[in-house]
């Protein structure tokens, strides 16, 4: 029986692991969890403790690091800083399987947009805030971030900096003024041109361009504006579907045209001054990335006093000139005013009310709506 | 316990911790995955095992065009790797004496450097500004707007250059194991050097070829790196597809029916590609 045995063994140890893997079958989803979770939030106390070591994720280049310093300086212990978010969707299906499992993701803030909040608020990925070390933030926070949709009482969520999507380019490229959503489908540039791969961004856009605001969009003309965006991909028009990483190739030259943030052209100008960025004159979408505590997080006191120092005016004013989006945070421009004029006035960092009225945030989708639009445009940037 | 029952348990213990490692990380994983391939569902209700044998064929319908590409890609840069790697490990096995070792450690030495960061490199040497696309442009090999970066060509540059090591090194092994007085011999019966090559070198050198080709080959079908970084979406392979349905859309199933359904293709290709190439020369060379 011996020369079996290879044959006998692989058969059971074979069967054995075909029944235990089946027998966990199916992978759990997020609704049940969030219904649970749509209970009242209760009053949280979180204990002045010493800082200790922590960790803050956030996008590349959203930060002047001088404030981690300081902040390490003023409170003690060390933030361990990641700039390990690239894009919401990526991130969320790195990290959602510990979520839903209910373990730590090794990190106590995230700042993730608005979109992505609502599924995190929704499933309760997040940890409630105690109010109590957040002084600043309910004294300073602009009027009209005070209340949004998924967080009516800002009991999850802080703002970190709002933002305009819009479109950069450089004049010296493109040969002329750009002014229009219609010009990132101008086929002189075909070639030259990236698109951003989140849908929320660029359907959102397109529709601007289709005479539709897109905070009201149905699905069906989100759909239809993603299928304008397919059929310019389709003839080569654009070069790639980017997150933020665009900026490399705009601020090189390879290409011209780029669906792009407010803030990161800002950034870009110091090394390519000849970049521009424009509010489309059909409107322009208005994104906010605010900072959560992802539940389980282990020092939730040191992610409060990190929100709570970042809404302190000066804090605040020296972020927003170095990172050029828009300040959450009241009193910073009087705060900038005084040391850079310049940035004070410059309508990418502070626009004006009349720009702001054609900032549009983004629509309140379904979960079912959302998923059909992201499989819609996962479709035309080929994955 | 009798000598027998002894000798019967031996082999278990010498192969116990493999056969666990395999159990653990691959079976485990394969079958787990094999199972989510067949499920239905969405992220919010989850998904729940329903047999759902339609995912494959989905699957294949839907992105034929990425796994043609993938295969294409893949079979391209294997070719190139082996025309670049075969004189260069003929060169280390044969010529380069003292030199041998220096040119081993050059063919090791980028995997020093991670591989997102020497696709990243390549990006800068492409760009549309850089030094090689304005010789070419200069040579009249591309027109005056033409461009490497985000092309099937850039995306094959790297591909090519990402696995050159894996054809290189089985190679070197491979011709560096062939006794010098095999070719003598060939010469003493009145072998032209060409002739020597080609009945001598070339069949010894084929188990080589062999294993150079599949460590190429598998992985550059795999590949998502250097189609996200150097193409566009009309250059996106099937790895590309596999990594947003898993990361951005949260579809598993399909993901999980996607990749098995690449793994099949590629079981098949080697099974195929041993039976034409490999099976009768290999033992030929082994003899």
């Amino acid at each position: 029986m011996a020369e079996q045995t290879r044959r006998r063994f692989l058969g059971r140890t074979g069967s054995l692991a075909l029944a235990y893997a089946l027998a966990g079958c199916g992978i759990e989803g997020t609704l049940e969890k969030a219904q649970k979770a749509a209970t009242p939030i209760p009053e949280v106390t979180h204990k002045k403790v010493p800082l200790g070591n922590w960790t803050f994720s956030n996008w590349p280049l959203y930060i002047d690091k001088q404030v981690i310093k300081d902040f390490d300086k003023q409170f003690g212990g060390h933030v361990k800083y990641v700039e390990d978010i690239n894009d919401n969707d990526e991130f969320y299906g790195k990290v959602r399987q510990q979520l839903q499992a209910g373990e730590s993701i090794g990190r106590d803030i995230v700042t993730l947009t608005d979109y992505m909040c609502v599924k995190w608020v929704r499933n309760r990925y997040v940890e409630p805030l105690d109010k109590k070390n957040l002084p600043n933030v309910v004294n300073n926070l602009v009027d009209n971030l005070k209340s949004v949709p998924y967080d009516k009482e800002r009991e999850f969520t802080v703002p970190w900096q709002s933002g305009a999507v819009g479109i950069g380019y450089n004049p010296k490229k493109t040969g002329r003024e750009l002014n229009s959503v219609d010009d990132l489908f101008d086929p002189a540039f075909k070639g030259r041109v990236t698109m951003l791969n989140e849908a929320y961004d660029s359907a959102g856009l397109t529709l601007l361009s289709m005479g539709v605001n897109p905070t009201e969009a149905s699905i069906d003309q989100i759909l239809a504006a993603i299928e304008k965006i397919q059929k310019a991909a389709d003839a080569g028009q654009f070069r790639r579907f980017t997150g933020n990483d665009y900026s490399t190739d705009l601020a090189k030259g390879n290409i011209w045209v780029a669906h792009a943030y407010s803030g990161d052209i800002v950034q870009l100008q110091s090394d390519n001054p000849d970049l521009k960025f424009i509010y489309p004159d059909e409107g322009a979408m208005l994104f906010t990335d605010n900072m959560m505590i992802p539940a389980k997080a282990e020092h939730m006191y040191a992610a409060e006093t990190m929100m709570n120092y970042v809404y302190e005016p000066e804090v605040a004013a020296t972020l927003a000139i170095y990172v050029n989006y828009l300040s959450p945070v009241k009193g910073v421009q009087e705060v900038v005013e005084k040391s850079d004029p310049e940035i004070a006035n410059n309508p990418l960092i502070f626009p004006s009310d009349e720009i702001r009225a054609k900032l549009h945030p983004y629509p309140a989708l379904s979960e079912t709506d959302e998923r059909t639009m992201k499989e819609a445009m996962a479709k035309v940037t080929g994955a | 316990m009798s000598l027998h029952r002894r000798r019967q348990l031996l082999p278990w213990l010498f192969i116990g911790p493999g056969l666990l490692w395999l159990l653990i990380f691959f079976l485990y994983p394969l079958l787990n995955q094999a199972s989510v391939s067949l499920m239905t569902g969405n992220p919010e209700q989850g998904y729940d095992l329903t047999w759902a044998f339609s995912n494959y064929w989905d699957a294949i319908s839907e992105y034929k065009e990425q796994f043609g590409r993938s295969i294409v890609y893949a079979a391209i840069s294997t070719i190139l790797c082996l025309i670049i790697a075969f004189p260069l490990a003929y060169y280390a096995a044969f010529h380069a004496g003292r030199f041998k070792n220096l040119i081993l450690l050059l063919i090791i030495l980028p995997f020093f450097m991670s591989y997102v960061l020497r696709t990243v490199a390549w990006q800068l040497i492409l760009s549309d500004d850089g030094t090689v696309v304005s010789f070419f442009r200069s040579i009249g090999v591309l027109g005056d707007d033409g461009r490497l970066l985000a092309s099937s060509t850039a995306v094959i540059a790297g591909i090519t250059y990402n696995f050159l090591p894996f054809m290189a090194l089985p190679l070197y092994v491979a011709l560096e194991k062939i006794d010098p007085r095999l070719l003598e011999a060939a010469t003493d019966l009145y072998a032209s050097r060409a002739t020597a090559f080609r009945k001598v070198t070339v069949p010894l050198a084929l188990p080589g070829i062999f294993a150079g080709s599949l460590l190429t080959f598998i992985p550059a079908c795999g590949d998502f790196i250097n189609a996200a970084l150097l193409g566009t979406p009309q250059q996106y392979m099937i790895g590309n597809v596999i990594q947003s349905k898993f990361l951005n859309i949260l579809d598993y199933p399909q993901a999980a029916a996607l990749s098995f359904t690449l793994m099949l293709f590629i079981l098949i290709g080697i099974f195929l590609y041993a039976r034409v190439l490999g099976a009768r020369n290999l033992t030929q060379a082994a003899v």
